[in-house]
Order: C-alpha cells, then sequence, then structure tokens
C-alpha cells in the first residue's frame, strides 16, 4: 500500500492565462508557471532546488527539465522531466517531487507543465496527433483510429451498450462544466451551455460531438512542494498530499479491456485506503475530462455512484456547486483549459485553500484529483487534505 | 462481394518490424495471424516477440477463423489527414472480439455500416488499400 506523505507542503500555485499564447514557446510558457507559483509562495527563484516537468506533446523535445532550468537560471539539486501519461503526469510530477524532498535531495521544487498546443501545432491540423512508439502506428492507424477522441468514442459507445445510457448523460457533465467555466475569468469558454446546445453540436466520432471534447490550449500551470520543515520556518500553512496511486492496463486502444477492467478503480481503492478515506468524504473533486465520457467512468470507478449511474448523478447537481461534490470546479479541461491537469491540482489547491473566489465550495477540507492517460490506459488517482 | 467492391479506402500504412512481418505479410495471403505461445497457450493480439501472458520468448502463431463480434464502434465524421480524407467520410472503427478470443482493433467496411451494432457478427476481408491489403471486417451474414 503506498504511504501517506508525512510532511511536504503544497506552498503555491501558479497558473499562466489559457487559450492562445501567440508568440510564446513551451520554454517560455513553462517558465511563466513556475515564476507565477513561487511568487504565490513567496519564495524566491534562487531558493528553488528542484524541478519537476513535461515535455511539450505538440512540439516534443530531449532534456526538457534541463532546458527550463537554463531558461530560469537556476542549477537545482534535483531535476527530471516525467511523462506517464496524459494528465496523471502531473500528479506524478508531485508524487516525486514529494518523495525527493522527503529523501533529502532538494527543499524547495516545483511541478510545471505547459505549452502553447494551440498556435504551435502544425497549420491545418485537426485534434491533436499522439506520437505513440508502441502499438500507436503500426495497430492503430492503418484502421483509421488517429486522434484521442476515437478511442473515448469506442469507450463512450461500450458505456452506452452496457447501461443504457445516451446523450443526455453525455451533455450533463458538458453543461454543469461549462457553468463553473462561467465563474473563472481565466477559462477558454464563456458562453453558456444547455443541453440542446450539446444536442446541436457537431458530431465527431460518435456517439461523441464536439461538445463532449476538451478543449486545445496554450497555457502553464505549476505547484511548489517544501518540507515541513522549510514550511514551518516560513509560516507557510498550505495544502498537503495525503495519498497518490496510478494503475496502468495498457497504452494502445488496440488492446483496450472492457470498462470495469480500466486501472481507475484500482487506482482509487489505493489512494483512498492509503489516505483512510471514502468517496463520501470528499468535499471537491477535480477530475479527468479529456472527453464528457471519462467524467461519467470515473465517478463510478470511484465510488460516488453505482456503475451506469453517474448521468443521472450528475443530471441530479451532486457535480455542482453547492451539491454533494462538485466537480471540475475551475470548468476542466472541458471548458477552461486542457493543461495536462495541472490546473485540476491548482484548483484543488485553491479550494482547499479557500481562495477559489466565486466558485468557492464550502469549507473545502478533503479534495481528490483523478487524471488518466492514454484512453484511461493509465489511471492516477491523488488525495489532497488542507492545511492543519 | 469481391475486396474490391469497398471503394476507394484510404490508410496509413503499417512499418513492420522483423517481429511483425509475417502478420502482414499473412494478410497478403489473405490470412489473419494472431500469436499463440507454445509454453503457456496463451493466444494474443497484437504479435509480440514474447508471450505477454508468460514471457516465454519466441511465440507462435495461429489463423484466426476471422470471426467476430463488435465489442464497440464509432463512426468518424471528421479528417484527421486533411482533405484528402474527407472522401472516408464517415468511416467506421470497431473492436472485435475474435473467436479465439483476443480483441482487435480494426475498421468495419462494405454494406450495412450505418446500422450496426455491438454484438453483430463480423468476418475479416482483406480489401488492397494504398497497394496493400489490409484486415478490415465486413458485416457477417
Amino acid at each position: 500500500m503506498p504511504r501517506v506523505t508525512q510532511d511536504v507542503v503544497i506552498a503555491g500555485i501558479g497558473e499562466t492565462p489559457v487559450g492562445r499564447l501567440p508568440g510564446m514557446n513551451s520554454v517560455e510558457i513553462q517558465a511563466q508557471a513556475v515564476l507565477a507559483a513561487l511568487k504565490d509562495a513567496g519564495i524566491g527563484l534562487r531558493e528553488l532546488d528542484g524541478l519537476v516537468n513535461l515535455d511539450p506533446y505538440a512540439t516534443p523535445n530531449s532534456m526538457f527539465a534541463t532546458t527550463l532550468c537554463e531558461y530560469l537560471g537556476i542549477e537545482p539539486r534535483y531535476s527530471a522531466t516525467v511523462d506517464v501519461g496524459g494528465t496523471v503526469t502531473g500528479m506524478t510530477m508531485l508524487q516525486q517531487a514529494a518523495w525527493a524532498i522527503e529523501a533529502g535531495y532538494c527543499e524547495v521544487a516545483v511541478c510545471v507543465y505547459g505549452e502553447n498546443t494551440l498556435t504551435g501545432r502544425a497549420a491545418g491540423t485537426q485534434g491533436l496527433h499522439m506520437q505513440n512508439l508502441l502499438g500507436g502506428e503500426e495497430w492503430e492507424e492503418p484502421f483509421g483510429c488517429q486522434a484521442m477522441v476515437i478511442p473515448y468514442a469506442l469507450v463512450a459507445q461500450r458505456y452506452f451498450d452496457l447501461y443504457g445510457a445516451g446523450p443526455d448523460d453525455l451533455g450533463a457533465v458538458a453543461v454543469a462544466t461549462r457553468a463553473h467555466a462561467l465563474l473563472n475569468d481565466n477559462a477558454q469558454m464563456r458562453k453558456p451551455m444547455t443541453l440542446a446546445d450539446h444536442h446541436a453540436s457537431r458530431p465527431i466520432s460518435s456517439p461523441l460531438r464536439l461538445l463532449d471534447c476538451s478543449l486545445i490550449s496554450d497555457g502553464g500551470g505549476a505547484v511548489v512542494l517544501v518540507s515541513g520543515a522549510e514550511a514551518r520556518r516560513r509560516g507557510l500553512n498550505g495544502a498537503r498530499i495525503r495519498s497518490m496511486a496510478m494503475r496502468g492496463t495498457h497504452n494502445s486502444a488496440a488492446v483496450m479491456p472492457d470498462i470495469d477492467g480500466f486501472g481507475m478503480a484500482a487506482a482509487g481503492r489505493d489512494a483512498f485506503e492509503s489516505a483512510g478515506v471514502g468517496a463520501g468524504d470528499f468535499d471537491v473533486a477535480q477530475l479527468h475530462d479529456a472527453f464528457t465520457i471519462s467524467v461519467l467512468v470515473t465517478l463510478e470507478a470511484l465510488g460516488f455512484c453505482p456503475p451506469g449511474g453517474a448521468g443521472d448523478y450528475v443530471r441530479s447537481g451532486n457535480a455542482s456547486l453547492g451539491g454533494r461534490c462538485p466537480v471540475n470546479t475551475h470548468g476542466g479541461l472541458l471548458s477552461q483549459a486542457h493543461i495536462g491537469g495541472m490546473l485540476h491540482i491548482v484548483e484543488a489547491v485553491r479550494q482547499l485553500r479557500g481562495s477559489a473566489g466565486p466558485r468557492q465550495v464550502l469549507d473545502a477540507r478533503l479534495a481528490v484529483v483523478s487524471g488518466n492517460g492514454g484512453v484511461f490506459s493509465i489511471c492516477g488517482v491523488m488525495v489532497l487534505e488542507a492545511g492543519r | 462481394m469481391s475486396d474490391s467492391d469497398f471503394g476507394n479506402l484510404r490508410a496509413v500504412l503499417p512499418h513492420p518490424t522483423e517481429a511483425s512481418r509475417p502478420f502482414w505479410e499473412a494478410c497478403q495471403r489473405g490470412e489473419l495471424l494472431l500469436g499463440r505461445c507454445d509454453a503457456c497457450d496463451h493466444v494474443f493480439y497484437y504479435p509480440r516477440r514474447h508471450c505477454p501472458a508468460c514471457g516465454a520468448p519466441e511465440p507462435g502463431w495461429i489463423r484466426s477463423s476471422g470471426r467476430g463480434r463488435i465489442f464497440s464502434f464509432t463512426h468518424v465524421a471528421v479528417s484527421f489527414h486533411g482533405a484528402g480524407w474527407e472522401s472516408q467520410l464517415p468511416y467506421t472503427v470497431i473492436l472485435v472480439d475474435l473467436e479465439e478470443g483476443p480483441r482487435m482493433l480494426s475498421r468495419l467496411v462494405g454494406g450495412g455500416r450505418e446500422a450496426v451494432k455491438s454484438g453483430d457478427a463480423v468476418e475479416v476481408v482483406f480489401p488492397e488499400v494504398e497497394g496493400q491489403r489490409l484486415p478490415f471486417f465486413r458485416r457477417a451474414g
């Protein structure tokens, strides 16, 4: 069982503007997010001695942590680029930074991801082409399986067949998430959405429509972690990581298991058991939402509702602000921006600090963040708690 | 229905490794191959240099009946390869559960695609696409 992180404090969060950031490259975006998080923490650039980041997907690089350290002007004692997959990578960065701090390799570490996915991709491109060395090219592309939306559509159709679900269930997620984005000044989508708007949006890959798909975004997010000793010295009382667990089951859609075989339930069990909590204990949830179907599958896998019950759960307001456990209060990947899940973590911390403004969940003490990479290929669950 | 009756199909062709080449070569003969482990009898797709169930090296091959049932499907309405692919739209990507057990990602071609449902019977066909025969499926019966 993964043990609970004992003495690492989330000292700061940073978020760049999102949407189109023409003229900025991925290094500049990540640096801006790092500096914002350090400023938020009240920590100087020279005090940063650990850095973990993710290489940009749209413009792949090697040695990207080293590149970013040089650009920032730091010589950290620990740095690494990690790529576990999609929105799991963000929480994996926090896990690795926490381990590095606990093991004494560094005292102040930043975790950062950001890139110019929207303005940096090739002209005329639809979606985001994933370079997938294992399986992707040979066992997906000859069969017309390109872009992430197609495998997620296969999951959505399977979900419909298993539970008699339909477009209203997907649309409930899109509409609830958009309502939250309207309370976020830093969101790409600023227009209200109705269920009719969702149903009228153009088909992409059945049963998924345009408004079932996440955004493609420029932007970045960062989180600064410090040791407990460092936090006490500075008088910081930030949110803490209670647990993180992951489970990978496959990569390519060509070998995708059935929905109950995805790793989300196992990752959730490990993370919840390690933290000594259950789904009913959470005040707020930031769940992977690259496509609307992801939220339905994740709510069920984590035990917020029974299998097949997620559409009703969302429709009844449970996942909305004021409901039982609001989901994606910042607008998520669907309506705020897709910054690889970093802004799910940033928003969870914001909620736990009570600084989420008009979308603040009253007295939020415990948050769950989920991520998945590929098509539920690897799943991660992180439990965060407010400062004591 | 002959293989030429599926219209002008387009595909991004595979780049086989030495280990996967027998699979694609068999397609040129109209055969669908699956990996089969000599040590533990596990039958699997896609082909690998070892058995993914037990790790034994150099698994053998069996010929699939080419029959299976639709596990899931999606009708793709947008081109991810620019205007040159718009002639393909909408095309249908499927996950097929083969009689021998493995699940395979492929493409459904031929008549009755619009009405396809999960659980429907399908059978492999090998239309020539971009000068190479690929293992697609059509509705059976």
